[in-house]
């Protein structure tokens, strides 16, 4: 029985393969999408009008206050009611890419607004327009901040793309469902599963952490 | 159809999403219970010099946060059975939520006790306090305000994951949404009061984390920078 | 150069600079001392409009100050200011932070602005420092590079808002030494500080406030041998003891 299932395994090898392409190629359209779009989003909302800030202030808001999955729901079940015919995947990229940009946007606004006041000032006592201080000096220093806490997003929202399985998009763990009614053993199918997202994410966690400690926080480990 | 959005529906499926808030809510609260409980063993056994009880806490904590928890939940729906267990779906959503959010938790308890500046340890030594009362006098208190906000936010996710319980029939708000969805083919109707109603639990948590933070700042001593 | 003509300005309730009535001329070096929170670094951040002020004219290189009409990023490019704490970039190297604003503001290319920073960096003793960044600098050096980068920008004006304060003691005269020549040279320099041998080597006038008012100015000779107020004698009496 061993064996058959084991065979039942190995037949599903090109499902499985096509799930694996499936999760990255959402992943990457969306973390390149909801990247752009973060950070305009994130130096608009510490820009100087008040009004479009506290609008995107509140549309992050609504994105981080509900679930994932209804997000999902919400898009692809009435966008095509106000009449915008969409299939699962670019429902996906559109949800995929919107929770992107919220969380992106809020952590580049945090790199902004932490780069000291007196670097903006040095900036503005020499003379450089709004444009040159944002791009020379406090775009930089914020990038510089942003960069552990953006890997560390990257891979909350690889995760979070297994969420689109729910509107029957054949990601890696669509596969694994779709298998486990063949092969009943659930523990060995979501293990390897599980063994495809760790391939993918380990190693942005590690790099997460490297970047983390090369940031050298002000104070080493205690030793307790 | 947006614009016969029908309000009396939602009405008369009120009582169905009066019940999926309420099981939201207990079920988050139970799963962050089991969450703390998880977190603070893992957190303990990840602080220990022996390699025997840190590398386990490493290599679980690292298994969780590179997998997602759908993954993991299906991994519990699916396999527990295998092994001879059989439990309701309820019960098998909270392990999984317990189960993931714990590991996370460790994580934040951990940054908050190592956030300790040095010198608090060294001093808690010159007076010659033990391990123990070193942690318990001295570190522990203070990490404790340093964990409280991460935790809060740790909570917020775990209501918003507890939605993909409603992927193994658990009823709760999602589920309630749904169910709307495909009885009369509301989708809008079910979906945004699903959104809405978790924008409250968001909104309350949120207020809590504020409240919170006041309180902590307004304490004699001032958290760390 | 600087003409304060009635300025005042608040923050809140606080009153911090009272009817200031100062004129600098061209060429002229300023020290403004006084205790702390006597308004002085307000006074001196007003001039390139880093504050803005309540009431009363301030005018710059023949410019209003906080004149809608002012190009103040134009204005600010003529004038430089050394900060307390540096604030170097501390994501560019000290010949970047020296170019910045030449290449940026100026339009000056990059070569000839490179060749200039070189320059300058050579003249406060960082011939070999080019390429290093701030975190790799001591703080007396940072604030020479601070200095260099005001330098390139060929200003009109200098301003010095305590560029020694944040320095260990050992550090303090490498960068008066750097202050002193650019001062010999003939600019015109705004400074504030405490350090009084400064002011006896190449001010022209001490300027004494003390809670937002100016209380009173002289020559250094003067001002340090003839205090004429109490609030003087005393405020000397404490930075002269140590």
């Amino acid at each position: 029985m061993i064996w058959q299932q084991f065979q039942g395994l190995i037949g599903s090898y090109p499902l499985a393969l096509r799930g694996l392409g499936m999760t990255v190629a959402l992943s990457l359209i969306s973390l390149v999408l909801g990247t752009l779009i973060g950070f305009a989003l994130g130096i608009v909302r510490t820009g100087s009008n008040q009004l479009i800030s506290r609008v995107i202030g509140a549309w992050v808001d609504l994105i981080r206050g509900t679930p994932f999955l209804v997000q999902i729901f919400l898009i692809f079940f009435i966008l095509p009611e106000l009449g915008i015919e969409l299939d699962a995947f670019t429902a996906g990229i559109i949800a995929l890419s919107n929770l992107a940009a919220c969380f992106i946007c809020e952590i580049v606004a945090a790199g902004i607004r932490a780069v000291p006041n007196g670097q903006v000032e040095a900036a503005l006592a020499s003379g450089l327009s709004r444009r040159q201080r944002i791009q020379q000096v406090v775009l930089p220093q914020a990038m510089r901040m942003s960069l552990p806490p953006l890997v560390g997003q990257y891979v909350l929202l690889i995760k979070d793309s297994s969420v689109v399985s729910a509107i029957g998009l054949t990601d890696l763990t669509r596969v694994g469902w779709l298998v486990v009614q063949r092969v009943p053993n659930g523990l060995l199918v979501f293990a390897i599963v599980g063994v495809g997202y760790f391939i993918v994410c380990y190693p942005l966690i590690l790099l997460a952490r490297k970047l983390e400690r090369r940031m050298g926080t002000a104070h080493g480990e205690v030793q307790l | 159809m947006l614009e016969n959005f029908s309000f009396r529906t939602i009405a008369e499926y009120l009582p169905l999403f009066g019940h999926g808030f309420l099981a939201t809510l207990w079920l988050s609260v139970v799963s962050f219970a089991g969450a703390l409980a998880v977190g603070i063993v893992l957190c303990a056994m990840n602080l220990q010099r022996s390699r025997l009880s840190k590398v386990p806490a490493k290599i679980y904590i690292d298994a969780i946060r590179a997998t997602p928890l759908l993954a993991q939940l299906y991994f519990l729906y699916f396999g527990l059975p295998r092994l001879g267990i059989v439990l309701p779906e309820l019960v098998v959503g909270i392990l999984a939520l317990s189960l993931n959010s714990g590991a996370y938790i460790a994580e934040i308890i951990r940054a908050g006790i190592l956030s300790i500046a040095r010198g608090q340890v060294e001093a808690g030594i010159a007076s010659g306090m033990t391990y123990m009362q070193r942690m318990r006098l001295v570190v522990l208190p203070q990490a404790f305000r340093v964990t409280i906000p991460p935790l809060l936010g740790q909570a917020i996710v775990l209501v918003k994951d507890s939605a993909l319980l409603s992927l193994i029939s658990v009823s709760e708000l999602t589920r309630a949404g749904q169910l709307l969805a495909s009885d009369r083919f509301m989708p809008a109707e079910g979906f945004i009061t699903t959104a809405a109603c978790y924008l409250i639990l968001y909104y309350g948590l949120k207020g809590l984390a504020a409240l919170s933070g006041r309180w902590l700042g307004s304490q004699p001593m001032r958290s760390r920078t | 150069m600087i003409e304060f003509r009635g300025v005042n300005k608040w923050f809140g309730a606080l009153h911090v600079l009272k009817d200031i009535t100062l004129s600098i001329e061209p060429r002229e070096v300023v020290v403004i001392c006084g205790p702390s929170g006597s308004g002085k670094s307000t006074l001196i951040r007003c001039v390139n409009g880093l504050e803005t002020t309540k009431d009363g004219d301030l005018i710059v290189d023949g410019q209003r100050v906080g004149d809608p009409a002012t190009n103040m990023t134009d204005l600010r490019a003529e004038i430089g200011f050394v900060f307390q704490s540096f604030n170097l970039y501390p994501h560019k190297t000290a010949l970047e932070n020296v170019t910045l604003a030449p290449i940026h503001v100026r339009k000056i290319a990059r070569s000839t602005a490179e060749a200039a920073g070189r320059e300058l960096l050579a003249r406060v003793g960082l011939a070999d420092k080019f390429n290093a960044y701030p975190s790799e600098l001591s703080g007396g050096q940072q604030q020479r590079v601070a200095i260099a980068r005001c330098l390139c920008m060929r200003p009109k004006i200098m301003l010095f808002d305590e560029p020694t304060s944040a320095l260990d003691p050992e550090m303090i005269s490498e960068v008066l030494d750097v202050m002193v020549s650019v001062a010999e040279e003939g600019m015109t320099m705004m400074v504030v500080t405490h350090e009084m041998g400064f002011a006896r080597k190449v001010a022209q006038r001490v300027v004494f406030m003390d809670a937002g008012g100016i209380v009173e100015s002289g020559t250094p000779e003067d001002f340090f041998s003839h205090p004429k107020t109490d609030r003087s004698r005393a405020f000397l009496s404490k930075i002269l003891r140590h």
